[in-house]
């Protein structure tokens, strides 16, 4: 049997994930991260959006990960982030909705000309809801 | 026959109060395995990070050192975060935390004004504003109960803005440890600037670490640099602290409040007992003085 990784996701709030997968594809800082079994020891900054992953049936499955930490050693997967969310547990209305808002703010702080904090702040809450929407796009 | 009736009512009353008692009993009982359980779902992530940090800070070596949340501020001042509760009802929670924050005021040397307090809890702010300290920030929203990771995240933002200020000297936590059901000990733990001695695994001294980071550095990829990573590693690494001093002084402050709504309630049932008593005494005293006159009646008409 070929090798596998152990991918496993973990957020201040549980283990959002402990499982057997072939691959697994970071949002690393700089562009994305494959990573196969036997990869060496490394640990990576990353970037809120979509980790990919190919479960132990082959199937391909997304998760929105908000920013955080990855470790790869000895065939295991770490990623430490503030959330982890499988594209299933994706509430697609209220994505949609932070959506919209972030939208709203980030014309209303462009329009008044906040501060720069400001405009990044409303910059990062509209990667998170676009990210989660794009997570559960990929179900479909 | 006085005190029949206040008697009957007395009892009645302390039976209303011990079932409030116990209710809040209960409620408190729920709650502490609420916060219980989600200081367990935590601490896997406070580790993760807790050693990631330990992992990279030996491999950046001296340059950690340099770095200005590992450097004592130029100020004078201390910043506090002090953990107390909103409500009150929990036996000596509070009182217990004033104490401890009293007698390291007094160890400390500092003077009223230079000390700036960040306060979660209704009753921290009420004590500290009633005593003449000065209060950076009263955080009320979202309530103490309703706290969650981000809170905690914001409110480390804010603390470390501060630090970074160069106003402060140091900051530091006050919270209360949860030792057991029973055991539950409030504590000043230092925050800012971090130490390395924090950062070691228990158990490890420094040089073992570092040796072992040594090994780790020549074949460890990173992703994009060590220094990016670390730098965003670290404020992560503050908010577990935050985060975990919070859940850690809830599930505190729900033991003690279950385990003093219990005594009261036990209290109640002992007094309740006592006064039936007391009543049960009188009453059948009343019934013994009515069937004597009874009989003297019947004896005098003869």
């Amino acid at each position: 049997m070929a090798a596998t990784l152990t991918l496993r996701v973990i957020t201040p709030e549980s283990v959002a994930l402990d499982e057997q997968v072939q691959s697994v594809r970071l949002p690393g800082l700089d562009g994305s991260l494959g990573i196969l079994p036997r990869h060496a020891h490394m640990i990576a900054g990353l970037e809120t959006g979509i980790l990919l992953y190919t479960d132990a049936s082959g199937r391909r499955k997304p998760l929105f990960v908000n920013g955080g930490f990855a470790e790869v050693q000895g065939g295991t997967v770490r990623v430490i982030t503030r959330a982890g969310e499988l594209a299933e547990e994706i509430d697609e209305e209220r994505a949609r909705a932070a959506e919209k808002r972030a939208r709203e703010r980030l014309d209303a702080v462009r329009r008044d000309n906040l501060s720069d904090a400001d405009v990044l702040k409303a910059e990062l809450a509209m990667r998170r809801a676009i990210m989660r929407l794009r997570a559960r796009s990929y179900l479909d | 026959m006085a005190g029949i009736r206040e008697l009957r009512g007395r009892i009645k009353s302390v039976g209303n109060i011990k079932q409030i008692t116990r209710a809040m009993e209960m409620v408190a009982t729920t709650k502490l395995r609420r916060f219980q359980d989600r200081a367990v779902a935590s601490r896997p992530y406070a580790e993760e990070i807790t050693a990631l940090v330990g992992r990279l800070s030996g491999v950046l070596g001296e340059e950690v050192g340099e770095m200005p949340l590992f450097r004592e501020g130029a100020g004078d001042k201390v910043a506090m975060l002090l953990v107390s509760s909103d409500r009150g009802l929990c036996g000596a929670y509070n009182s217990n935390a004033f104490r401890v924050l009293e007698a390291w005021v007094r160890a400390s040397g500092l003077e009223k004004d230079q000390i700036d307090f960040f306060v979660y809890g209704r009753r921290g702010y009420q004590y500290l504003s009633k005593r003449g300290y000065n209060i950076a920030r009263f955080i009320v929203e979202p309530p103490l109960e309703e706290i969650d990771f981000n809170n905690a995240a914001t409110t480390t933002k804010a603390v470390i803005d501060a630090f970074l200020s160069g106003e402060y000297r140091e900051a530091k936590i006050l919270f209360t440890t949860f030792k057991s059901m029973v055991r539950y000990e409030p504590e000043v733990v230092p925050f800012l600037p971090i130490s390395a001695a924090t950062l070691a695994p228990t158990g490890r001294t420094q040089e073992e670490a570092e040796d072992e980071a040594e090994n780790l550095s020549g074949d460890i990829i990173l992703e994009p640099d060590a220094e990016a990573i670390f730098e965003s590693l670290v404020p992560r690494y503050l908010e577990t602290r935050v985060y975990s001093a919070l859940l850690e002084s809830l599930t505190s402050e729900y033991a003690s409040r279950r385990f003093s709504m219990k005594n009261a309630t036990d209290a109640a049932s002992d007094m309740q007992a006592a006064l039936k008593m007391v009543y049960n005494r009188k009453r059948q005293e009343g019934i013994t003085m009515d069937l004597l006159d009874i009989v003297g009646g019947v004896e005098a008409q003869r």
